[in-house]
């Protein structure tokens, strides 16, 4: 959205500092991926050298001997899982903020965004412990962390969603004959869609990315990539391999932006 | 009207929860005395999960494709736990413990030292357990080595997995008179400035540098204590940090900075930046080399005082779910077999610590056929004149007083 209204104002101002401003950002979000490209195609590369002796797969090879695989096959489980929970708990907390329907909202959104003021860590540490008392399977219990985690960023997502449409719009579709339940699935609902995607996709990364709980909670029962990542990282010699680990759990992201911004764009063509 | 108070009450419940479980009574876990047939029979079917340091591809592919297939015959499934750090395991042993688990997801620990010492002292390890296991019998009794890990007792509680010597390598292309004393490495640091640097303790390999660099200022390892001794360190420390400090305009970047971990000053010396680099892993360097991260004219630096050594083990956690699987795990991984084919140097080249003159001639004949590493010579070589390690207690003020005396001063 953002995004278009900057592309409309440049092309009326054209002015050459906001192009340039727009190579640096993109040149500090890109250049620092560039060596893990590289080293996911080379097999030795030390310094001095601009590029790589050794061109060559053999990071890919050892990242799928370490258990590329199955780590990415768990991360998307667990990703889709801690989006299947934190979306529509984000929903609803969004909701009640968003169109104001709380008598004291300040104490709410405090609590909602505590878990992102708390580093993992320390929650994870904190709450080790009592997990394991309510004997939980591990990766249950990292899911219902995880969750915690991934609520800020969907309630609050999901707030500004609903903060955009009129409240007015269920109680029209009621009017019309609705029942409740119906006026939210088939009139809220597909207005905040763009919302919703977004929570999902955000509660999907913390699930995807996440190292500490995994591992402290999950008790090595879910090795996921970013674990792999972790350990493989600790050692000597090992960058192809990260490189190769790092790239394949970034670039189905990637894929999944593009695909999702260019689906946007043609249904906002349609409209 | 719904409200958003799902997540609250959730917040609310754990608070509750928190403060209405008791802590579970404490105890020393001692393995129960069972026969070894009995052992041998709980264990099958057993899914034992063995968490270990990740960041070493071999250790990767020994377990994966040589001790775990080996497992399997015996019936016990091996799964290994990859972490970037031993202390991820003992976070969760020790929560385990805290919680009164008795099903826990940790049954085997490659560990040592330190982490070793911080569960014995919470007694979150099975103990009186590794003495029992038959394949200890080759095993030397009088091995100083394996009955104590950096001074603290074994006494059962973990089972003896590899020796290590710390070691120093070159690049025998730029260092064309390699020192040979520790006293002479200081020297040739100070007539060839910004070629060499230490990991900044407490990182494990910086911390070890420490201390042989506390043997070598206090006129070798027996004029230490091997137990923490306060006047000792008073004596010894402020001696060692002078020549530290001394030692800091020469380094690498003037000592303004010090690689982070191991890791970093592995790749200072693969990129060239610096002409030596230490390990407590020798057994790394063959692979570094072979695949071209090291220079192929890396050589192994042998000090003629000897340097540091130890030995690692296998723990099993007092809250593993499949202590028997894991016993039998770390009996197999102590067989002249497994031991032999993990000291390969194409394999991982890790040191046996078994004593080969307790072997029959069949087993001992393993150790003799392997072939020899181009870069690390044999252990009896590498651990010739070896200094004992001190008592774990030694570690932390020897790091503090680094960080307050030498990264601190500023020079």
């Amino acid at each position: 959205m953002s995004a278009v209204d900057g592309g409309a104002r440049r092309r009326r101002t054209g002015r050459p500092a906001v192009h340039a401003l727009d190579v640096a950002v993109l040149a500090w979000l890109v250049v620092p991926v560039l060596p893990l490209l590289v080293w996911g195609a080379a097999s030795r590369w030390s310094a001095p050298a601009v590029l790589p002796q050794d061109w060559g797969w053999d990071g890919w090879r050892s990242a799928y001997d370490g258990g590329l695989v199955p780590a990415l096959a768990r991360s998307t489980v667990l990703g889709l899982a801690v989006a299947a929970v934190a979306t529509p708990l984000g929903a609803m907390a969004g909701r009640a903020l968003g169109w104001r329907e709380l008598r004291h909202p300040a104490p709410v959104a405090l609590v909602l965004l505590a878990p992102v003021v708390l580093p993992p860590f320390s929650v994870a540490m904190g709450l080790d412990v009592l997990l394991l008392r309510t004997g939980l399977p591990g990766p249950v219990a990292v899911v219902l962390l995880l969750v915690v985690l991934a609520l800020p960023y969907t309630s609050y997502t999901m707030r500004a969603a609903y903060a955009g449409i009129d409240p007015e719009l269920e109680e029209q579709a009621r009017t019309l004959g609705a029942t409740p339940r119906q006026a939210r699935r088939r009139a809220t609902l597909p207005a905040v869609r763009l919302g919703l995607l977004t929570a999902a996709g955000l509660a999907f990364l913390v699930g995807w990315s996440d190292y500490v709980v995994t591992l402290l909670v999950g008790g090595g029962r879910l090795v996921t990539a970013p674990v792999l990542v972790g350990a493989t990282a600790a050692g000597s010699g090992n960058e192809a391999a990260v490189a190769a680990l790092s790239i394949s759990s970034v670039l189905p992201l990637v894929l999944a932006l593009v695909a999702g911004a260019a689906l946007q764009r043609r249904r906002e063509e349609r409209a | 009207m719904r409200r958003p108070v799902l997540a609250v009450h959730l917040l609310l419940a754990t608070g509750v929860l928190a403060t209405a479980c008791a802590a579970p009574s404490a105890g020393p876990a001692a393995a129960p005395e069972q026969s070894w047939e009995t052992i041998v029979a709980e264990a099958e079917g057993q899914t034992v999960d063995l968490w270990m340091y990740g960041g070493d591809e071999r250790g990767n592919a020994y377990v994966d494709d040589v001790l775990a297939p080996a497992a399997a015959e015996l019936g016990v499934t091996l799964r290994r736990v990859p972490v970037a750090d031993t202390k991820d395991a003992l976070r969760r042993m020790l929560a385990e413990k805290a919680a009164g688990e008795t099903d826990g997801d940790v049954d085997l620990v490659w560990v040592n030292g330190d982490n070793f010492a911080t569960g014995k002292q919470a007694e979150a390890w099975l103990c009186g357990w590794s003495d029992r296991l038959p394949h200890m019998a080759n095993v030397a009794e009088d091995d100083a080595l394996v009955r104590e890990d950096f001074g603290t007792p074994v006494d059962g509680c973990e089972a003896p997995w590899h020796k290590a010597q710390f070691t120093f390598a070159y690049d025998a292309a730029e260092v064309t008179d390699p020192p040979g004393t520790f006293t002479e490495l200081l020297e040739w640091v100070e007539a060839n400035p910004g070629r060499f640097t230490y990991p900044a303790p407490p990182d494990f390999t910086g911390s070890v540098f420490l201390r042989q660099a506390l043997y070598a200022v206090a006129g070798g390892a027996e004029a230490v204590p091997t137990s923490f001794d306060q006047d000792a360190f008073d004596e010894l420390a402020p001696e060692l940090y002078r020549t530290l400090r001394d030692l800091e305009p020469h380094l690498w970047r003037e000592g303004r900075t010090y690689p982070r971990d191991s890791a970093a000053l592995e790749r200072l010396y693969a990129d060239g930046e610096v002409d030596m680099t230490m390990t407590y892993g020798p057994a790394t360097l063959t692979e570094l080399v072979e695949d071209g991260t090291f220079p192929a004219t890396t050589e192994v630096l042998t000090l003629e005082e000897g340097t540091v050594g130890n030995a690692s083990f296998l723990g099993i956690p007092a809250t593993a779910g499949d202590a028997e699987g894991a016993m039998v795990v770390a009996d197999l991984a102590l067989s002249p077999e497994q031991q032999a084919a993990k000291a390969d140097p194409g394999v991982w080249g890790q040191f046996t610590v078994l004593d080969t003159g307790l072997l029959d001639a069949d087993d001992r004949a393993r150790f003799e056929q392997l072939p020899a590493s181009d870069v690390v010579p044999p252990y009896d070589v590498l651990s010739r004149g070896a200094d004992p390690e001190l008592s774990s207690d030694w570690v932390g003020p020897l790091d503090d007083g680094w960080r307050r005396e030498v990264l601190g001063s500023g020079s």
